[in-house]
C-alpha cells in the first residue's frame, strides 16, 4: 500500500535522511524504531507532504505522492498524526473531530465509532482541546485522524509526553484499530510497545535503514536488545 | 559614557579583518565625489537644494540602517524621530532663548531617548517585528497629529519659521550642503566603526547561527537598545540641523508618507545593511524625484510601485545584496519553523 | 452628554469593526498584514462614485463598489502576495507589511492623481427620524442596519458553515488544517476576497453619513489597524468589540475634546494594547 524508495530529505544544505526505503502492505502494522534524531520524524513529514524531499519515490495506493501538498495527501486517505499533534487548540473536541472528517463531508457514523473507541472524548466533547491533558489530546489527535476513514494511519511518537500507563493505553487503542483491519505505520522510541503492536519493523539510525525484519526477529536481535530493549 | 566602553572588546573575526584601505576608501571616495558637487552647481539654488536634501535622506537611511539593517528593529518612525529634534531644537532656541548649539544637543538627546525607549520596550516586552512596527507607526502618526494640534508652539499645518541660525552662514547654499556632507561622512564612519566593533560581530554571528551566538553570550537585548539609541540620535541630529539650515519646518517635513516611505525605498534600492546603500539609494531617489517633479500625486503611486517591486524583486534574487534582510530579522523565527 | 453623539459612535464603531474583521482574519490566517486595506475600500467607493456620475442607480453602484473591492483583494492575493506566501513566520509578516504599504500608496496615488475631487456620497432617504427619543439621521440607520446584517452573516459564516470552520482551523493551526485536508492557500484566497468585499461594503455604508473621498484610504487603513490591534490580531469578535468601543470613544472625544487629541487617544490605545496586552481585548494571555 505504501512503498518508500530511496528517500533523501534534508533541511537546507544538510541531508538528514539518506536513501530510506521501506514498505507497508495493506492490513499490516509496521514500526519504525530508532533513537531521537535518527530521522524518523523527517521521513514521516516528507511522506505526509509537510517537507520537501530531495530525492526518492513514495507510492501510496498506486499514486506517486511525493511532492504533493499535505492537504492533497490527506485527501488520498493517508492520515498523519504528528508528535506535536497540531490540534485546533481553541476549538472544542467535537469541532476538532468534525474537521477531521474533511471539512466538506460530515460523517455521524464515524463520529459514533470514534466516540466508542475513546469514550473519554465523548465525555469532553465540548471542552476546548487546549485545556485537555496530554493523554486526552493524544486520543483527540488519533480520533481526528480516524474521522476521515483513512486507508493508512501514520503516527509519529504517539507516546510523547505520556506517562507509562497512558502510553500503554494509547497502544491498546491502536491494537483495537489494528484488529479492525486498519493499516498502521508508527514511528516510536518506546520500542517494546511498538514491536508488540507491529508485524514488522525497520530500525533507522543516522538517517539510514540499518535493519529490518519481523517483530520477533527484531526482538531477538542482540543489537536491538542492547540499544532499545535494555537487555545487556 | 562612550559607546565602545559598553560594547564587548573587538574580536578578531576574519570577515572583518579588512585592510585599512579597503575599510575606509569607499567612504573617502564618496566624500570626494560629493564634495565636487558645489564646484559645478554651487550657484544654482535648485540644484544645491536638491543635493542637500539628498544628503539629508542619505543620513536618515544610514541611521535607519543602524537600527533596522543591523538589528532588525522595524522603526516606522524615522521621520518622527528626526522631527522630535527638528521641532524641539528651534522651539527651544526661539521660544525659550536656549543657545542654538545647546538646543540642538538637547533636541538630539530627546530623539535618542525616545528611540532608546522604543528599543527598550520592544526588547523588554519581546515584541516581534510586527508589534515594534505598529507601536512606532502609532508614534509617527500621533506625533504628526500633535504637530498639527499644538498650533501655538508648532505653527500647525502652516509650519514654523525659524530664527535660530538665521543670521549665520548656515543658511547659505554651499555651507549648508557642506554641513550635511560632513554629517553624512561622520555617519558613514560611525556605521563602519559599529560594523567592525563587537556590535557588528555580534549581529553577524546572530545571523549566521543564532544558537551559537546565544551560547557565546551575545547580549542581543543590549545591542538592540544601543542600536535604537544611536540610530535615533543620528536621526535627531540630522533633523535638528535641517531645521537650522532650512529656517523652516512643517509637519510634512517629517511626515511618515514622506520620510519613512522614501527611506525604505532608498534602502530597498541601495541595499539594506550595506555601507553605501543609503548613498546610492538616495542619489537614485533624488534623480527619480526630479524626473517626477511634475507628476503630482502620480509620484506617490510610482514610489509605491517601486517599493513593491524592490521588496518582491530581491526575494526572487534580483538584488542578492539586499537579500540578507531575511536573515537579519529575528533569525530564530526561520529556524524554529523547520526544526 | 448628548445621546446622539454616542449613537453616532455606535454607528461608526460597527462599521470600523467590520472593516477591521477583514484585516484581522487575514493576519490570523498566516501573518499577512494588509496595509492597503483602507485603500481597497476607497477603490470600491470611487468606483461607485464614478458609476453614479455615469447615471447608475444607487443600488447597482453600491453593489459594484463591493464587487470592485472584492476583485482588488483577489487580484492582490493571486499576484503580489504569491511571493510573500513563500516566506514563513516573521519574514512573511515583514514582507507583507512592506509590500502592502507600497500597494496602498499605488492605489492612493493613482486615485488622487486621476480623480482628485471625486467622492462617494450615497443619499439614502433624507432628514432624520426620532427613535427612543434620539434624533437619528436616516443615513445612519441604513448604514447600521446594513452593517449589522453583514456582521451577522460573517459570524454565521465563520461559526456555522463548513468553509467557515475550515477558515478557523487554519487560524488555529495551519499544519493541523493541512493534515485534515484543508488547503490553506485556497482559504487565504477566500478570505482575501471576503476582506475586499467587507472593505467595499464599508465604503458604501460610510458614504451614507459622510463622503468617501479619493484620499480617505490611508486614514481608513490606520483606523482599521488600530481597531485590529486593540481587538487582538487574528480575533474577529475582538475586532468587532474594539470597533464598537473605539467608535464610541472616538465620537465622544471628538465632540468633547477635539479631533486631534482624539486621533492621539486612539493611537495611544493601540500602542498601550500592544504593550500591556498584546493579544488584544479578548485574546488569551499565555
Amino acid at each position: 500500500m505504501l512503498e518508500v524508495e530511496g528517500l533523501d530529505v534534508g533541511y537546507g544544505p544538510s541531508t538528514v535522511v539518506h536513501g530510506v526505503s521501506f514498505t507497508v502492505a495493506e492490513g499490516e502494522a509496521v514500526a519504525i524504531i530508532g533513537s531521537n534524531g535518527a530521522g524518523k520524524t523527517t521521513t514521516l513529514r516528507a511522506i505526509a507532504g509537510l517537507l520537501q524531499a530531495g530525492a526518492g519515490r513514495v507510492n501510496f495506493d498506486g499514486h506517486d505522492i511525493l511532492g504533493e501538498a499535505a492537504h492533497v495527501v490527506s485527501r488520498r486517505g493517508l492520515a498523519y498524526v504528528p508528535a506535536e499533534r497540531h490540534l485546533f487548540g481553541g476549538m472544542p473536541v467535537h469541532e476538532n473531530l468534525a474537521l477531521g472528517a474533511h471539512p466538506d463531508k460530515p460523517d455521524p457514523d464515524r463520529l459514533r465509532q470514534v466516540y466508542d473507541l475513546f469514550p473519554r472524548l465523548e465525555e469532553r466533547r465540548n471542552q476546548t482541546a487546549r485545556t485537555m491533558s496530554g493523554g486526552e489530546q493524544q486520543m483527540l489527535a488519533v480520533g481526528r485522524a480516524l474521522m476521515s476513514r483513512p486507508r493508512l494511519l501514520i503516527l509519529d511518537e504517539p507516546t510523547t509526553g505520556l506517562a507509562p500507563k497512558l502510553a500503554s493505553e494509547a497502544y491498546a487503542a491502536l491494537s483495537t484499530l489494528r484488529g479492525e483491519g486498519l493499516t498502521v505505520l508508527v514511528a516510536e522510541q518506546q520500542v517494546p510497545l511498538a514491536l508488540d503492536l507491529a508485524d514488522r519493523g525497520y530500525v533507522i539510525e543516522d538517517g539510514r535503514v540499518e535493519l529490518d525484519g519481523t517483530s520477533e526477529q527484531l526482538r531477538g536481535n542482540p543489537d536491538v536488545q542492547r540499544a532499545y530493549l535494555g537487555i545487556a | 559614557m562612550s559607546v565602545t566602553d559598553t560594547l564587548l572588546p573587538d574580536t578578531a573575526e576574519p570577515g572583518h579583518a579588512r585592510s585599512p584601505v579597503a575599510t575606509w576608501a569607499p567612504i573617502a571616495i564618496v566624500a570626494v565625489l560629493l564634495a565636487l558637487v558645489p564646484v559645478f552647481v554651487g550657484d544654482s539654488r535648485t540644484w544645491m537644494g536638491l543635493a542637500t536634501g539628498m544628503l539629508l535622506f542619505a543620513c536618515y537611511a544610514t541611521a535607519f540602517n543602524v537600527i533596522f539593517g543591523s538589528t532588525g528593529q522595524l522603526f516606522l518612525c524615522v521621520g518622527a524621530l528626526a522631527g522630535v529634534s527638528g521641532y524641539a531644537t528651534p522651539i527651544l532656541a526661539d521660544e525659550f532663548g536656549v543657545p542654538g548649539v545647546v538646543a540642538l544637543v538637547v533636541g538630539t538627546a530627546l530623539s535618542a531617548l525616545l528611540g532608546g525607549l522604543f528599543s527598550w520596550v520592544s526588547v523588554r516586552r519581546s515584541l516581534g517585528v510586527i508589534f515594534t512596527g505598529i507601536v512606532t507607526l502609532t508614534f509617527s502618526l500621533g506625533f504628526h497629529n500633535l504637530l498639527l494640534g499644538q498650533r501655538e508652539l508648532t505653527g500647525g499645518e502652516t509650519g514654523l519659521r525659524i530664527q535660530v541660525g538665521g543670521d549665520t552662514v548656515l543658511r547659505e547654499l554651499v555651507p549648508a550642503y557642506l554641513v550635511f556632507l560632513g554629517l553624512l561622512v561622520g555617519y558613514l564612519v560611525l556605521y563602519r566603526l559599529l560594523q567592525r566593533s563587537s556590535f557588528g560581530w555580534a549581529f553577524s554571528a546572530l545571523r549566521d547561527d543564532p544558537v551559537a551566538a546565544e551560547l557565546a553570550g551575545v547580549d542581543v537585548a543590549r545591542y538592540r537598545i544601543w542600536a535604537g539609541t544611536i540610530g535615533s540620535a543620528m536621526l535627531g541630529l540630522a533633523g535638528g540641523l535641517w531645521a537650522i539650515t532650512e529656517g523652516f519646518v512643517s509637519p510634512t517635513t517629517f511626515a511618515f508618507g514622506e520620510v519613512d516611505v522614501e527611506t525604505l525605498v532608498i534602502l530597498a534600492f541601495g541595499g539594506i545593511g550595506t555601507l553605501l546603500g543609503p548613498v546610492i539609494g538616495s542619489v537614485a531617489l533624488t534623480v527619480l524625484d526630479e524626473l517626477l517633479r511634475d507628476a503630482g500625486q502620480l509620484r506617490v503611486a510610482i514610489f509605491g510601485a517601486i517599493l513593491v517591486a524592490l521588496f518582491l524583486g530581491f526575494r526572487s534574487g534580483v538584488g542578492p545584496a539586499v537579500g540578507r534582510l531575511a536573515r537579519r530579522v529575528l533569525p530564530t523565527s526561520l529556524t524554529d519553523r523547520f526544526r | 452628554m448628548n445621546p446622539a453623539v454616542i449613537f453616532d459612535g455606535v454607528v461608526d464603531g460597527l462599521q470600523l469593526g467590520l472593516l477591521a474583521v477583514g484585516l484581522t482574519l487575514l493576519y490570523g490566517l498566516g501573518g499577512i498584514l494588509n496595509l492597503a486595506h483602507g485603500q481597497i475600500a476607497v477603490l470600491g467607493g470611487i468606483t461607485a462614485a464614478l458609476l453614479l456620475d455615469a447615471g447608475w442607480g444607487a443600488l447597482p453602484a453600491a453593489a459594484m463598489a463591493v464587487v470592485a473591492a472584492t476583485a482588488a483583494g483577489l487580484v492582490l492575493d493571486q499576484t503580489i502576495m504569491r511571493p510573500v506566501y513563500r516566506e514563513r513566520g516573521e519574514d512573511r509578516i515583514l514582507l507583507s507589511l512592506l509590500v502592502t504599504l507600497g500597494v496602498g500608496f499605488v492605489i492612493d496615488g493613482l486615485l488622487v492623481w486621476r480623480y482628485p475631487s471625486e467622492a462617494l456620497t450615497l443619499r439614502v432617504g433624507s432628514g432624520s427620524v426620532e427613535v427612543l427619543g434620539i434624533t437619528m439621521r436616516v443615513g445612519s440607520l441604513y448604514a447600521s442596519a446594513i452593517t449589522i446584517v453583514a456582521i451577522g452573516l460573517v459570524i454565521g459564516f465563520l461559526r456555522a458553515t463548513r468553509a467557515g470552520r475550515a477558515v478557523r482551523s487554519v487560524i488555529e493551526d495551519e499544519v493541523g488544517a493541512e493534515l485534515v485536508g484543508v488547503n490553506p492557500s485556497a482559504v487565504r484566497t477566500l478570505i482575501f476576497g471576503l476582506s475586499g468585499a467587507l472593505a467595499g461594503l464599508f465604503a458604501v455604508t460610510q458614504s451614507m453619513t459622510s463622503p468617501v473621498t479619493s484620499s480617505s484610504g490611508v486614514s481608513y487603513t490606520i483606523l482599521a489597524l488600530i481597531v485590529t490591534v486593540v481587538g487582538g490580531l487574528g480575533s474577529a469578535t475582538g475586532a468587532l468589540l474594539a470597533g464598537l468601543i473605539l467608535g464610541i470613544v472616538n465620537a465622544i472625544s471628538a465632540a468633547e475634546i477635539g479631533s486631534y487629541i482624539t486621533s492621539i487617544i486612539l493611537l495611544a490605545a493601540a500602542a498601550l494594547t500592544i504593550l500591556v496586552r498584546p493579544s488584544g481585548l479578548l485574546g488569551r494571555t499565555e
